[in-house]
């Protein structure tokens, strides 16, 4: 569904992606692994289509479609949804308008703030607050509804339990699960391998800029040489 | 030393009223675009100039001040899409341009209407004075603060519960985000700008029917706006509102109390607000 070949991305003259490829399959948990700067959060971006790091290389595909040179609306509208590092919602604005930035709250097809808030009942509870007055497991819950209100077949998630804590991780792998029995491909950048391991199909391990291994999540659980090799795992 | 009356508070509000309505577009346009638009004070004088000749021509100033928003948003519309995109980010850039933009705007003004005095004609009900508080004062004027109260709770109402609201005000958070969840944030930036341009444009005939118009009454509202701006805080509008009373108010009382400081009067307290919060009463850091 969506490949990638030999991606190279720029920002200024630092080379961070270089020549990356990989590829994310319908109903498909992938996860992304590699240590700090290595280019994970760098790849998503590109894959996003936000205006850094540049592309300047290579391609991506998703069913059939280039992407590349395409602005990152039109690429939300092929229904690939982000939820980024760092989650960055708006603090001004409240949880309901955090999701109805697109469709209305109206909207019946699809995704709708309800659906939204039965998957996350605790954002129910706080649709009056704003982005800067919610728990962190809370602004990653509604980091995730915002993603969904596009309707996405692929959600790029860049280290969603960063900061979490572990109930809240545990929750996360929960509900990465159930969105995969929607329907949805997920791609996860993730640093927790554990959690990593726990949820997804396969995994690419990405050094300066390239993937250097890839295996199904079962087999590298079953691999410790390789953990250690690639992401310093003992 | 000559006391404060009412008479000097009215004032000093209505000058205010009519600093909100301009500051109000120009502090949505920095806010979300952040673009520091200094042609904002020649299209308050263009808006105002159209619509003394529209209201001349036609006999209404209701019609004078909606054919100036129209043009001058017209105009906003051709500038964001025809030349601010080209300097996108490069906020030195986006200042000359501007800059240079209002040097145009203001020999096309002076070319089509000449370097004389102009004042939009109010019409007749809001002519002649009304008592307020034991002071006889002018009926247009009263208007003019009622006019920014109007504006304000307008501006308040489409901000905080609209979807475009709610877009805007993503926008001035994270852009990128906003269009990373799909929407066209160039559109909505295009609408930002007619908007907070064609504010200027209201301000310019209303502006001009109780400061009047020649050829440096651009300038003197731009920097009067700058300040409005700089001391609420970039893209807030309560911060518009309160920017445009103190400096309203400093206005009115220092020229009555320190004529020979007037400016200092406004400037001075800024500088020193500006010190302690170098983003303004109600800024927020990018």
């Amino acid at each position: 569904m969506l490949e990638i070949n030999n991606l190279h991305s720029f920002y200024g003259d630092a080379h961070v992606v270089q020549g990356a490829s990989l590829t994310v399959r319908d109903r498909e948990v992938v996860a992304l692994l590699g240590r700090n700067g290595m280019g994970k959060t760098s790849l998503i971006r590109s894959i996003m289509g936000l205006a850094l790091p540049q592309v300047r290389n290579g391609s991506v595909s998703w069913k059939g479609e280039a992407l590349i040179g395409l602005k990152s609306h039109e690429i939300a509208k092929r229904k690939i949804a982000l939820v980024p590092q760092g989650r960055r919602l708006f603090p001004s604005l409240t949880v309901t308008e955090h999701l109805t930035l697109l469709k209305s709250a109206r909207a019946t097809e699809g995704w709708t703030v309800e659906r939204v808030f039965e998957l996350f009942p605790r954002l129910a509870e706080r649709r009056q607050h704003r982005g800067n007055q919610l728990s962190g497991g809370e602004r990653q819950m509604l980091a995730v509804g915002r993603a969904l209100m596009i309707d996405p077949e692929l959600i790029l998630m860049d280290e969603p339990s960063e900061g979490l804590a572990p109930v809240m991780v545990q929750h996360l792998e929960d509900i990465i699960v159930e969105l995969r029995e929607q329907g949805l491909a997920i791609l996860l950048v993730e640093q927790n391998l554990y959690s990593a391991l726990a949820v997804a199909d396969r995994v690419y391990v990405l050094e300066t800029g390239k993937v250097v291994f890839e295996a199904a999540a079962a087999a590298l659980a079953e691999d410790p040489a390789s953990m250690t090799r690639f992401l310093g795992v003992h | 030393m000559t006391g404060i009356n009412l008479f000097q508070i009215l004032n000093g509000l209505t000058f205010a009223a009519l600093l909100f309505i301009v500051a109000s577009g120009f502090t949505l346009i920095f806010g979300l675009l952040r673009i520091v638009n200094l042609a904002h004070g020649a299209l308050y004088l263009i808006g105002g100039l159209a619509g003394y000749s529209v209201a001349e021509a036609t006999g209404s100033a209701a019609l004078g001040a909606v054919a100036a928003m129209a043009l001058v948003a017209l105009l906003g519309a051709v500038l964001e899409r025809g030349l601010m995109r080209f300097v996108r980010g490069a906020e030195l850039r986006q200042v000359l341009l501007t800059l240079g933009v209002a040097f145009i705007l203001d020999d096309v003004a002076l070319v089509i209407w000449g370097g004389d005095t102009f004042t939009v004609p109010v019409p007749p009900m809001l002519q002649g004075a009304m008592r307020v508080g034991g002071v006889f004062y002018p009926k247009f004027r009263i208007f003019v603060l009622a006019l920014g109260v109007v504006v304000f709770a307008a501006l308040w109402l489409l901000l905080n519960h609209t979807r475009l609201g709610a877009l805007i005000r993503a926008g001035v958070d994270d852009p990128e985000m906003v269009e990373a969840s799909g929407i066209n944030i160039r559109r909505v930036f295009l609408g930002t700008f007619m908007l907070g341009t064609a504010l200027a444009g209201l301000g310019g005939v209303v502006g001009g029917a109780f400061l009047t118009l020649y050829p440096t009454a651009d300038a003197e509202i731009l920097v009067f706006s700058l300040a409005v701006v700089i001391i609420g805080g970039r893209g807030s509008l309560v911060g518009a509102a309160v920017g445009a009373l103190l400096v309203g108010l400093l206005n009115s009382i220092g020229r009555v109390m320190f004529p020979e400081l007037a400016y200092f009067v406004i400037f001075g307290p800024m500088a020193l607000l500006l010190a302690f919060r170098p983003l303004g009463l109600f800024g927020k850091a990018a």
